[in-house]
């Protein structure tokens, strides 16, 4: 299982320019844009000024793609190259392709997460206030969207499908989950969605740790995300015991 | 060649080795070669309706795609900014922001597509179907550019209806509308062509894309007017060529410029000129296709 989790990580990192530098380019870029279209208006959320209200927010964005495309990724690469098969004759449990797995997905993210926030410093980031909520809705957050994309990897057949379940499903989670704004600036009706989206506590939990604000109460989110991991787990566990579309 | 049989003489009588309903070619004489003269009209549009169905094929990921993303982007902001009735000038910054949106999804999509087109030949071994057929290196630059155009026009019309759904968007000048449509498109099918031909694996056309048509795409005005940026960014602007597809889209929409319209009109003819030579100087020397 360390071999395969290695293996996992180093396919991250081999075109590390690319991983490293693409996540950061683009929190910049939106860092830089919002900064541009707000600049001095002064406008406060949650009680702090706007910029350093999104990069937080930024900065849980680049983790969980990265945690998404850790596991999809490499999954469907190796479909593509007809290898994926290897897995039913390889001596691991599905236990241990899990873990594997999802421990590439929170390496990866928590990496890309550190240095996106290296680059986000001069623009306005800062210290982090809660360095343990920080930590936990980090490796939280990664866990839940690499589980997440072992699902996707598995059901996708080509990088077709998978492209679908990043622009349909995944993004439009990430992107209206709280990153960009707070959740009193949705109209009413919205709110109750918004809170069914388990993504948004990660990035309330990751602003948490980051500024001290939240929009909801920290202890929320983290019975969320518990259950959420462990539901997902034990539901991975299940797809790779079957062997889902990798055993015929 | 089913031509050649149709003008024939009487079919002759079927071979053993024929069956019923085989098209019969038929050689009155050595093979005679379909006169081209001097446009390639035929091979032209048989590349272009190859790249129309290429894009076609996969019609959620080429055209449905952009329209979420667009949808996403403009819900993001229009929430997060929304709340102070933020305006620009005395322009609500829905109506701005619209066709900063539909451009950036052009620009991106006619990139996304030559790029792809190519390289894909490139690295399934079938870039050698492009090349041999008698099609010039203009008609090969203009059937790919076309393709591109098309595509980033039916994206711009999928994702301006999108957001005309939700904001009253108004044409205020129909031929300015045209006109920088196309040119975007044209002048990143064409980026997308040097790209495509330059790229040797997908990672290099990721880089491109990542690393200079987002952000350039980004920082061109698509969310904020020029007149923001300090002085000395202003003028790092208007060397942008991006800047100027944008400016004029938006125009087109909202009857208001940063810079003037005749310079953003003479920009795009000449932009697209100028990598119009560059791409056909690739194609004529085999730059990277012929070894």
């Amino acid at each position: 299982m360390a071999t395969f989790y290695r293996r996992e990580v180093h396919r991250g990192f081999k075109i590390w320019g690319i991983t490293l530098a693409a996540p950061a380019i683009r929190a910049l870029l939106f860092a830089g844009v919002f900064a541009l279209v707000v600049g001095s208006s002064g406008k406060i959320v949650l009680g702090i000024p706007f910029l350093e209200f999104l990069i937080p927010g930024l900065i849980a964005v680049a983790i969980l793609e990265r945690a998404f495309e850790s596991a999809a990724f490499s999954m469907v690469y190796d479909k593509t190259e007809g290898i994926f098969g290897d897995l039913a004759t390889a001596p691991l449990t599905p236990g241990e392709l899990v873990l594997a797995y999802a421990g590439a997905s929170v390496t990866g993210g928590l990496i890309v997460g550190a240095v996106v926030w290296l680059a986000l410093l001069p623009l306005g980031g800062q210290v982090p206030a809660e360095p343990l909520a920080l930590v936990y809705f980090a490796v939280a957050g990664s866990l839940i969207v690499g589980l997440f994309s072992q699902i996707a990897g598995l059901w996708a057949l080509k990088w077709d499908y998978l492209a679908g379940v990043q622009t349909f499903i995944f993004l439009p989670f990430v992107f209206l989950s709280g990153v960009f704004f707070s959740l009193d600036q949705l109209p009413e009706a919205l709110q109750p969605w918004a809170r069914a989206n388990p993504i948004f506590y990660l990035v309330d939990g990751v602003r948490f740790g980051i500024t001290g604000r939240a929009d909801t109460d920290p202890l929320t989110g983290v019975i969320v995300t518990l259950v959420c991991i462990i539901a997902l787990s034990a539901f991975n566990y299940r797809l790779f015991a079957i062997g889902y579309r990798f055993k015929s | 060649m089913t031509d050649l049989a149709r003008g024939s003489a009487p079919t002759p009588p079927r071979g053993p080795t024929q069956a019923p309903g085989d098209k019969q070619f038929v050689l009155n004489g050595p093979p005679v070669a379909r006169p081209i003269g001097v446009v390639n009209w035929r091979g032209l549009w048989t590349l272009y309706v190859r790249e129309i169905t290429r894009f076609y094929k996969v019609g959620t990921q080429t055209l449905a795609a952009p329209v979420v993303t667009t949808l996403l982007f403009f819900t993001i902001f229009s929430v997060a900014l929304g709340g102070d009735a933020h305006t620009v000038g005395d322009l609500p910054f829905a109506l701005f922001l619209a066709p900063g949106l539909i451009m950036m999804s052009i620009l991106q999509n006619s990139f996304a597509n030559t790029s792809s087109s190519i390289l894909i030949s490139k690295v399934q071994g079938n870039i050698v179907d492009v090349l041999m057929p008698p099609l010039s290196p203009a008609e090969l630059t203009v059937a790919f550019v076309a393709g591109g155009v098309t595509r980033g026009i039916l994206v711009g019309l999928a994702t301006g209806i999108a957001l005309w759904v939700f904001v009253g968007l108004r044409i205020h000048d129909p031929v300015a509308l045209v006109f920088f449509g196309v040119a975007a498109s044209a002048m990143l099918s064409l980026l997308g062509l040097i790209g495509g031909i330059w790229a040797a694996k997908f990672d290099h056309i990721a880089a491109m894309t990542n690393f200079v048509v987002v952000p350039l795409s980004f920082l061109s005005g698509t969310f904020y007017s020029i007149g923001r940026l300090p002085e000395a960014w202003q003028i790092v602007a208007h060397l942008n060529p991006f800047f100027y597809t944008i400016d004029g889209f938006r125009y087109a929409f909202i009857g208001r410029l940063d810079s003037e319209l005749w310079l953003s009109v003479a920009v795009m003819i000449a932009i697209n000129a100028a990598l119009f030579t560059l791409v056909y100087r690739m194609f004529a020397t085999g730059y990277k296709l012929k070894s």
